[in-house]
Parts: structure tokens; sequence; C-alpha cells
């Protein structure tokens, strides 16, 4: 695609995760000739989604070395001139550590010998071949290993990412197994690459095994695109900022949207669903009448308990869990309400548990029966929603476009352009940095936090209900004091976001140590390894674990600008994903910004409706792209009033 | 919204390099118009044309690309819930054509299984520069398993076709209930997908 890019823009902004792409469509939205770009192959950073080959190209890039593989860029140093410097940026990222990946599905091949890789080999190649003929050489390499003591995964093959950054893609087909035992399971680090997955629907294979699926890892494998998978795991509050933002700025009508299903609470070793609305408190069998009675009274309280401060100022300094103990609520209640209502931390006191349980309350009953609604397609979905509203008013999109460096005018101090890696300078007015593309040296003073995450795949449900397809929200207390409580949130296959008979479950806290560390205690409460056979663990069964992902992810959100070195004040700096459940932190984060930078300016207002859009009949060329003018003119009174409807919908 | 408006509605989505003439079609069959040299469409997200086929009124909406293609960075959501895909070409120029495998990874990638994929050769106004003969195109389609046609967004030939053969084969596709919105969604969905532009408390 040798089709130029403009040098000239008002804002250029560095990194698609969701502050960055607020940002790019509150800018476009506003007349600013926006340049976004990322130096990776897919949207959204850290924010991402991937398939399951997708993942597995992720961890191979996490694991690669630094600055290796990576020749073919221009150098910039002789493009500075002597009244200018530069602010060299990182040339890899490094906010994911401590990657751990763990295969328990059978690996039996039977029907795995042939993962054919049709189009995702090199569209190069590809392309340049005759395009009548079959596309079916295969490229299978794979590389397994099994250690289940290691703490690093092995990274020794090149990334093959999706062929579009490399050259060259060797076909290879090098299988290494080592296999050890580990108890009564094996557990097998895999990395697996030039897994492509068919089209075709899996071929059931669970004869002999009524009660559970067999899922073997060349069905994750072979339907791997089914999966999407969060790198960040969070849910949109239906009275949040965000779900605020996607409605009133339209990008809502690219996205769709499932009520989060249940709340569930770990007490005692079990997996319980904890009532919330009205309804549930109600019908639940679980609590008795008086217990129903007491929460009712206490949720009715808490969503005004502003008017009452006479209810809870003597507990204003002292923490929320005494608190509760004082409000005449059995144990169980306590800790549906302190853990999976309010969903603070044991230490949170009185006043924002109250705080916290009364957003919860509101949130009820917008969508649903629970206060969170999750995207179609994973939470990677909305970076790239707002994407498409900044392109669609004018913004220029370049992923796999990797900036060098920053260039300052000494005298001025200001930032005013960038060097990209063909050497290309590229100006503009303001600058928009996600945070790890900033180098070691502008981040010296930086004190960063860290996000601990698992990644699983498993056969059932942590909590099985009439229906299969739940999505489900728990959260584990801590099991010591002062340790941290982990945030579960199980998915099943029609949030898009897995294949048929499996659930995605992300684990996530903030970290106290790796990952693995953090986060396997749970895991081990709440799942079990999967074996070829069928053990009987008591009653209920625990759901087996078919694939487990373990890492670390960094948590810049708590890093204020100034700690940032050398930075000029037309640069912004934009951090990546937070801990937090809701996404609160980048739209606040992407809305100060954008008042800092363009004050007064509305932030993200509607765009026109499509439909009330008829273009004029002289069909003037557009403005400079860069203005507010739209090129249509009038509406079309008859669909004036005219709300969309979902494509298809009424097809059923 | 109101559903007496029409009997289906369906999302179409355009697709192909940049400066085959994506637009130059949508806006031919929508508007009637063709743009000599328009530049990027700012600010319209995707355009409706309403066409009555049988009796039956159909909704068409008509997604663009918003520009994304021209660095190759289409947002995989624009794929999503595409009951057709437009895969469109320029006649006049080989490395259009060439780019189509591309395409297609992306389509398997992210849109529906169930979508329905039509291949275009556009500009055959432009015959005497024509790079890519149709017989090629015919067996690439063929291979694919592809409907194929060649327009002239210019002077109008085959647009309105191209659009109306589309609608007839996505209602005999929803008729025959195999039409699926999302991607492979085997499953009876649970619990209602929330789309916001259907409720009306949003405002």
């Amino acid at each position: 695609m040798a089709d130029s890019l403009p040098t000239e823009f008002d804002v250029i902004i560095i990194g698609t995760g969701l502050p960055e792409s607020i940002l790019a469509a509150a800018c476009s939205r506003s007349g600013q000739r926006v340049l976004h770009v990322d130096s990776r192959s897919y949207y959204g950073g850290n924010w991402a989604s991937f398939t399951f080959s997708g993942l597995l190209s992720w961890l191979k890039e996490c694991e690669q070395d630094s600055e290796a593989g990576d020749k073919s860029t221009v150098a910039w140093q002789n493009l500075i001139q002597d009244t200018e410097e530069a602010i060299a940026l990182r040339r890899k990222d490094d906010s994911i550590q401590h990657v751990e990946v763990f295969c328990y599905a059978s690996k039996d091949t039977g029907d795995s010998a042939e993962e054919i890789d049709v189009l995702q080999k090199n569209p190069s190649l590809v392309a340049s071949s005759t395009l009548t003929k079959p596309l079916d050489s295969a490229c299978l390499s794979e590389e397994t290993h099994s250690d289940s003591t290691s703490p690093e995964m092995p990274a020794k093959d090149t990334p093959q990412h999706d062929g579009e950054i490399l050259p060259e893609v060797t076909d290879r087909e090098e299988t290494q197994v080592k296999e050890t035992d580990c108890g009564e399971k094996t557990c097998i680090h895999t990395v697996s690459d030039g897994a492509k997955d068919e089209n075709k629907p899996v071929v059931e294979d669970n004869s002999g095994q009524p009660k559970r699926n067999r899922i073997t890892y060349s069905q994750i494998v072979k339907e791997g695109r089914r999966f999407n998978i969060d790198l960040v795991s969070k849910l949109l509050y239906s009275q949040g900022s965000l779900i605020d933002l996607l409605i009133k700025s339209n990008v809502s009508r690219y996205a769709e949207f499932k009520n989060v299903t249940r709340i569930l609470a770990f007490r005692e070793g079990k997996v319980e669903q904890v009532p919330c609305s009205r309804a549930d408190v109600f019908n639940s069998k679980e609590l008795t009448m008086v217990e129903k009675r007491m929460l009712m009274k206490f949720l009715t309280f808490c969503l005004d308990y502003e008017q009452h401060p006479g209810e809870y100022q003597d507990f204003t300094q002292r923490p929320f869990s005494e608190y509760l103990k004082t409000q005449k609520l059995t144990p169980n209640l306590q800790h549906f309400i302190l853990h999976s209502i309010a969903m603070t931390e044991p230490s949170c006191l009185t006043v924002d548990g109250l705080k916290a349980t009364k957003h919860f309350l509101q949130c009820l009953g917008r969508y649903g029966n629970t206060p969170f609604l999750f995207p179609l397609y994973g939470q990677g979905e909305i970076p790239q929603c707002f994407c498409r509203m900044c392109a669609v008013f004018g913004g220029i999109y370049c992923l796999r476009h990797r900036v060098q460096c920053l260039v300052v005018d000494k005298e001025s101090g200001r930032c005013e352009a960038v060097i990209d890696h063909f050497g290309q300078r590229i100006s503009a007015k303001f600058f928009i940095v996600e945070d790890s593309y900033l180098s070691e040296d502008t981040c010296a003073g930086v004190q960063y936090g860290q996000i601990s995450r698992a990644v699983l795949i498993t056969d059932q449900s942590v909590l099985k209900a009439d229906s299969d397809q739940q999505i489900s929200m728990l959260t584990v207390p801590p099991a010591e004091p002062g340790a941290r409580a982990v945030r579960v949130a199980e998915l099943c296959s029609s949030t898009m976001t897995c294949m048929k008979d499996t659930y995605l479950v992300h684990l996530t806290c903030s970290s106290a140590s790796t990952a693995r560390e953090d986060l396997e205690p749970v895991v081990q409460k709440l799942f079990t390894p999967y074996a070829e056979t069928e053990i009987d663990e008591g009653d209920p069964p625990k759901p087996r674990l078919l694939w487990a992902l373990y890492f670390n992810m960094r948590d810049s959100s708590g890093v204020s600008r100034s700690s940032y070195h050398g930075l000029p004040s037309n640069v912004y700096v934009c951090s990546g994903p937070d801990c937090g459940l809701g996404n609160e932190h980048a739209v606040k984060l992407a809305e100060t910004l954008f008042q800092q930078i363009f004050p007064g300016e509305d932030f993200c207002p509607p765009p026109p409706n499509p439909e009330d859009i008829i273009f004029d009949g002289d069909d003037k060329q557009p403005e400079a792209p860069g203005t507010n003018t739209l090129i249509v003119a009038k509406l079309e009174a008859s669909e004036g009033s005219q709300n969309l409807d979902s494509p298809g919908q009424h097809l059923q | 919204m109101s559903m007496e408006d029409y009997d289906f509605l369906f999302k179409i989505v355009l697709i192909g390099n940049a400066g085959v003439g994506k637009t130059c079609l949508v806006r031919r069959f929508t508007q009637g118009l063709f743009p000599p040299g328009q530049g990027a469409t700012i600010g319209v997200d995707f355009m409706i044309k309403t066409v009555e086929i049988n009796g039956e009124k159909v909704k068409l909406q008509i997604w663009d690309t918003a520009g994304q293609e021209r660095f190759r960075s289409i947002t995989q959501s624009y794929y999503r819930s595409a009951n057709a895909l437009i895969l469109t070409y320029d006649i006049t120029c080989e490395e259009s054509f060439r780019c189509l495998p591309e395409w297609l990874r992306e389509i398997e990638q992210y849109a529906s299984n169930k979508v329905i994929t039509v291949l275009v050769g556009n500009k055959i106004d432009l015959a005497e520069r024509r790079e890519v003969s149709q017989q090629r195109a015919e067996e690439f389609s063929e291979a694919q398993d592809m409907y194929y046609l060649e327009t002239s967004a210019k002077e109008s030939d085959n647009v309105e076709k191209l659009f109306l053969d589309l609608a007839c084969r996505l209602i005999r596709e929803a008729r025959q209930n195999t039409l699926v919105n999302s991607v492979s969604s085997p499953l009876p969905g649970e619990g209602k997908s929330i789309n916001y532009l259907t409720c009306c408390n949003f405002n």
C-alpha cells in the first residue's frame, strides 16, 4: 500500500488503547486533523482482544528480545537539526512480564495433524502467486515444552506474527515434546504458531462422556477464531462514564453488549449466587424470610444513605466491614454486601462502602438484573469503535507504524514533530503518547503498579444453572488479611469470546507477586486440571481447566504527569489499563486531557444521524478535512426523527 | 424506530483497496450521484437506501471503510455483524486485484461464517486501461465461492443490479433462516443483546 502519509496534522496520537482512542475520536470530532498510529499490527495495545492463535503470537512477541528483529528502520539521528533535540521513544513495549502458559487439554492429535494455514501464511507471497491456484500450503510449527516449575516461558522461536510485519516466512515443522509429570497431571507449556482455525464446525467428540464434553487442544486451536481473549478484564457499569460516553457520542452503534447475568460470591469454599435486585432477593431460595427482609432494608437504606447520616456517623472513619456487623445482617449477607456488591477491599471505610453499594444499586435494572454490561467480542472492540468514529471524521489510521522519536524545538521547548520508522518527519501541534511508548530515560523516575492476570479456558461454569449461557462476575475475597481480592469474570460462548462448550475465565487483581503466585491459589479453589479419566471430586464437580495463561501487566494509571522526565508541555501521556473493574479511569483521563488541549470544546458530541443526512445536489467538496463542516446539508424530513435498528434484528 | 417501515434490514459492508471506487458505488446507488474526484467522506458513517423487492421493503445499511483501508488498518469491529460484504477491486489496477487474498484473510478472521461476499470489479468504463481480465476474476471468484460482477459507478453500469441482487440473496438466506447476524452464533443467545439504538430510554 504505497499511499503516502500527509506530513502535517493538528494532533498525533501514538497508541490505540482506550484513552488514546477516545481522545482520537474527540479530537477528530471537534475538527482536528488527527493521525493515530500504533507500532503493533492490531488495535488496542494492552486493551486488545485476541483470537486464540492471535494470543499465541502475542505471547511470542512478549517473550522476544526487546531490541531484536527490527532493522528495517531508517536512522533518525541525522534528521534532527541543530536547533532541535530528539526524545527517543521505546522500541519495544515491555509492560508484560512473567508470562506462563499451561495446557491441560488433551493434545492427542487425531484430527489436529493438519492445521491448515490458508491465507494467514504470508499475504505478500500469497498475493503474488497465481490466484486461481488453491492456497493450500500448510505451515505448522509447533514448539511444546512441559515444565510446570519454570517461571518463564521459553522464547526460542522467532515470532511469526501475522506475516505482515515479517519479510519472510519459513515453513517449518518442528515439534519438541518434553513432558514431565507433576503429580497426577501433566502440565504443558505450549507455544504454538501457524495455528489456523478452520471454518467448519467442531467434530463433536464426546463419545463415552455423556456428562462432559471432551475438548481437546486441537479443537481449541481449530476453533481459535471463536475466541476473543481480552488482555484486560473489565465490565461496563450500566450507569458509568463509558456507557454515557458511548451513547452520547453514538459510538455505541458500532458495538453490541450483553448484560452480565449474575453476581456470584465465594464463601466457605462454595460459589453462590448473590441476589441483588429486589426480585432476586425475593426469589432467592438460599435466604430465609428474615434475611430477605434484613437485606432489603439495608439496600433500601444504601440508596439514599446520604439522607441518614445519623445511621453511620460513628463509623465514618472505621471500616465498612465493621459497620456491616452492626447492621443486623447475617454473616452471609455481610459477605455478599462487602465483597460482591460493594466489591471493596476489607480496609475500605464505611462511607466509601456505602457509596460503592449505592452505585451498584443504581446501575441495576437499567439493562438487566446486574449492574454490568460486557461488549460482544470482548473489551478490545471498544477502543476500535472510538477509532472508527475518529476515522469517520477524517482521522488517519496507521497500524504497524512506529514512531522513533519526538522532535523538540530547543528555543520554544515545544514538540514540533515526530520521525517515523521510514525516517519521515510528521509535524503537529499536540502529541498524545501512551505510556508504554516512552523510553526508560523518560520514565526513570516513574513508579509503576502491576496487575496480575490469568486467562483460563474451562469446560463448565463455576456455578451450574438452568442455562449454560451465563455471564458471571465473582469476587473471591482475600484468603488472609492484607492480601488482595481476586475478581473473576466468567464468559460463556454467546459473548463471542470463546468456542462452544467452553468458558473463558478472566482473573484479575493488583499484584503482590507474579501473576501465577497471586492467582493460582484461587484457580485451584475454583477449578481442577483437566484429566482424561474423570476423577470423582465430589459434589458438585469443579469445572476443569483446559488451558491457562498467567501474566503481569504494568499499571501506569497512577503515574502523575510530572514524574515523566523531560517531556515538552504539548506532549500528553495516556496511561495503560488500570486494575479497576470499570472503565471510569480511561474515560476520565481522556476527557481531562481533551479539556487541557482544547479548553471549552465539546467532548465527543453526537454526530448527525446518517439517516438524517442527504447530500447536497451540487455535491460540494468537503472543505479541508480539518473543518467541522459536514458535506451534508439538510435533514430529510420524512426520516428526521427516526432511530436505527440493529441490522437484521427482525430476521429471526 | 418503527418496524412497519421495512420488512428487512441488512448491513452491507464495503472493503477493498483505497481508490477502487467503494464510496462511488455507494453514492451512485444511494443518491444516484457520481462525485468526480471526491476526497474522503467526512462525517458519514453509513448510508441508507430502502428498496422494494417483490412488494417487500428492504432497508440496506451500507457501510464504508472511513479511509481506514488506506494503511491497512481496518478495525475488526467493522466486519462484525455484517450480513454481506462487497469486496471491490479496480479492473484497471492489478495491485488492487492482487490484494484480494489479504482481504479474504480479514473476512475469514473477523466476519461471520454466514456472510455473503460479492466480488466486484469496478471502473469498467475505463475498459481500455483494463489490467485484470474478466476470466481471471471469474476463476478467482469461483475458487473462493463468491458471486462476481463488474460495475461502473461512473456510468451506473450494474450498480443497481449489484445491490438489488444482493438484497434478493439476503432475503432468500434470511428466509431459509440460515442467516446469522453475528459470527456463528450457534447458540440461541440467552439474555438479550443490548443494542442502544433500539432502546428508547437513552436520550
